[in-house]
């Protein structure tokens, strides 16, 4: 059963605060009350009350003041202004100060409890919103970390860049989570409420790149039966997501340029300007650096994209995230498949750390996913993945001692699921030296 | 619990003897009296109606094993409320309840019967808080809460199980 909503009754009259909060407690709320505005500011930090009723007229800090100052403290609570005083102007600010009713005293028993019933309800909303949210979040599988490492680094710049309006260059190897970086950003940015529209540009000849990107006219060319709107058009007011841009071909690379300069769009075989407001957003495997060198990448075009970019890790620059990621998709699959399967052996677990993962995250999830199927017992083997650790470890890991000693060192770690300790008495070293080659290293436990 | 019911003269003598017979058990009549005290120094010009709480504060206390209910025609007030039907200090064994919202809005055989039976289903409420019982959950017991006229309609004349078995003994 969930807690019950916390209320506070912000009035300088005892006898109205001592009533409602009497009210209020038999309606099953939690109830607390402050006799002033400075009270009711402390109350709120210390108790975190979800509804307040707040009294406008109050010697010192009054209604209207102790509103400003939740907004600015804590927003998300919801405040209810009660007034002795029917006042227009007065309810008209309170609403534009971010009330969320008013109410004129003496209150009718049925629309006081109706009220704050109604904004109860909106407040177990929002908290289910929140929470649905963030489990949506949590099961973004390329997002998953064990906390700390690169990937809540990117996270960090996610949570910086998304509330703006700049352009963000996303890039990382295929299968690191880039798309899911873009939608991220779309739905922490003040445009989350507009369309978020995806173009994987990479998939596309140039002539359907560009078909797909600015939308035609009837009769543009063969097969063009009716008008289309395009992927830019209907990104209006909200995100333009455009994967693989690296591979956009020159002439289109022009076309693109023209429109974030302009800010408008043609469609193909047409001649009407069409006004578009979106924010940018670009993903790409390729070094567009590179590719500006070679010149197959227009350098302005480069620098209209690249104005925050964000750099996703590879699987194998992120170890410490590899078992979390890996009981993620045992869990899911485990579940889908009916299997009761509850983890990994220390042999599976060291597979894990050995296998460079070329394919990232993805990668990962298609082998968890064999693994379940062809697993009978509870514990998945090292047996179960398709790749064979020696040959791709020797491959993908330089031959110097050290890289040698960092790799066995990570993988025993991970083994004994950072468990320092049992780490050092597996690699028959004192725990010092342990803890000042994770140092030497960089390998922070997750 | 003997029942005390207490009248101002306004009220009808039908409503008093109706509210007095139909007692919900374990209530128990035991007497009705006209109730001679002045209530003038409970209006509220400015609201044109009574403060519950003076008015209760008028009610004599009583003696062991007694509740006191007052019945009023005058309209009651709370500060922070535009009416209530009622006030009674929760387990105090004494209450008011006034006749002036219960009423239907037009007069009928009907709307009299209507009438009477929600009078002692909020006597039995009110003299349930005097007993010590605050609001129940159950949607039809007489000590549900209810928020407007018709919403009493809703209810019994009657405690429900929980809420007898927490009435005080004697």
């Amino acid at each position: 059963m969930s807690a019950p909503v916390k209320l506070m009754i912000v009035d300088d009259e005892p006898h109205l605060r001592s009533s409602l909060t009497f009210w209020f407690k038999e309606e099953g709320y939690d109830v607390l009350s402050a006799g002033s505005g400075r009270e009711a500011l402390a109350t709120l930090l210390r108790e975190a009350p979800q509804i307040l009723l707040v009294d406008i007229k109050m010697p010192g800090m009054d209604g209207l003041e102790v509103l400003r100052k939740v907004r600015e403290t804590a927003p998300e609570t919801t405040v209810i202004i009660m007034t002795a005083y029917a006042s227009v102007e007065t309810a008209i600010q309170a609403l534009k100060d971010g009330a969320y009713d008013y109410i004129v005293k003496p209150f009718d028993p049925e629309a006081i409890s109706r009220l704050v019933k109604k904004a109860a309800e909106r407040y177990t909303l929002l908290s289910e919103n929140r929470e649905l949210k963030a489990r949506l979040e949590a099961a973004e599988p390329a997002l998953v970390t064990a906390g700390g490492g690169p990937m809540a680094k990117v996270l960090e710049l996610v949570d910086q860049v998304a509330p703006t309006d700049t352009s963000v260059l996303v890039t990382g190897e295929s299968g690191t989570g880039k798309e899911l970086v873009a939608r991220l950003i779309h739905a922490r940015s003040p445009r989350r409420f507009g369309p978020l529209s995806v173009v994987n540009c990479g998939a596309l000849s140039e002539g359907v790149l560009e078909s797909e990107l600015f939308g035609h006219e009837k009769g543009a060319f063969t097969g063009a039966v009716g008008r289309r709107r395009g992927k830019v058009e209907l990104a209006h007011e909200g995100t333009l997501f455009l994967d693989e841009i690296g591979d956009v071909p020159p002439k289109v690379q022009v076309d693109l340029l023209r429109v974030l300069q302009e800010k408008q769009v043609v469609r193909v075989g047409g001649n009407q300007t069409i006004p578009v407001d979106f924010r940018l957003v670009t993903a790409t495997h390729r070094d567009l650096e590179d590719e500006v060198a070679a010149g197959r990448f227009r350098q302005d075009f480069f620098f209209r994209i690249h104005v925050f970019a964000i750099e996703l890790p590879s699987l194998r620059d992120r170890p410490a995230d590899i078992p979390v990621l890996a009981q993620h998709f045992l869990a899911r699959f485990a579940s889908a498949m009916n299997r009761r399967i509850g983890g990994f052996s220390p042999g599976a677990l060291a597979a894990m750390a050995d296998y460079p993962w070329p394919g990232n995250v993805r990668e990962l999830q298609n082998a968890i996913e064999r693994a379940v199927v062809l697993c009978k017992g509870d514990t998945i083997e090292a047996a179960h993945f398709p790749f064979t650790t020696n040959g791709h470890a020797a491959a993908a890991t330089s031959l110097t001692l050290a890289s040698a000693e960092e790799a066995h060192i990570r993988k025993v770690l991970a083994t004994m699921s950072f468990n320092v300790a049992q780490a050092a008495r597996a690699l028959e070293i004192d725990r010092v030296t342990l803890y000042n080659k994770m140092r030497k290293y960089g390998i922070d436990r997750p | 619990m003997k029942v005390r019911l207490l009248h101002t003269r306004d009220v009808s003598p039908g409503h008093v003897r109706s509210a007095f017979s139909g007692l919900a058990p374990p209530l128990v009549p035991g007497e009705a009296l006209p109730f001679r005290a002045s209530l003038s120094s409970a209006y509220d010009r400015s609201r044109a109606q009574y403060d519950a709480f003076s008015v209760l504060e008028a009610v004599p206390e009583p003696e062991a094993g007694w509740l006191n209910l007052l019945l009023v025609e005058a309209d009651l007030f709370v500060p922070a409320l535009t009416y209530v039907f009622g006030l009674s200090h929760v387990g105090g064994r004494r209450g008011v309840l006034s006749l002036a919202r219960l009423k239907p809005p037009e007069e009928s055989a009907v709307s009299e019967e209507l009438l009477l039976r929600r009078l002692a289903i909020e006597v039995a409420h009110e003299l349930g808080h005097a007993a010590g019982l605050v609001h129940c959950a159950v949607g039809d017991c007489a000590m549900h809460r209810s928020l407007w006229p018709e919403s009493i309609d809703l209810k019994n004349p009657a405690y429900c199980l929980s809420c007898r078995a927490l009435f005080p003994e004697g």
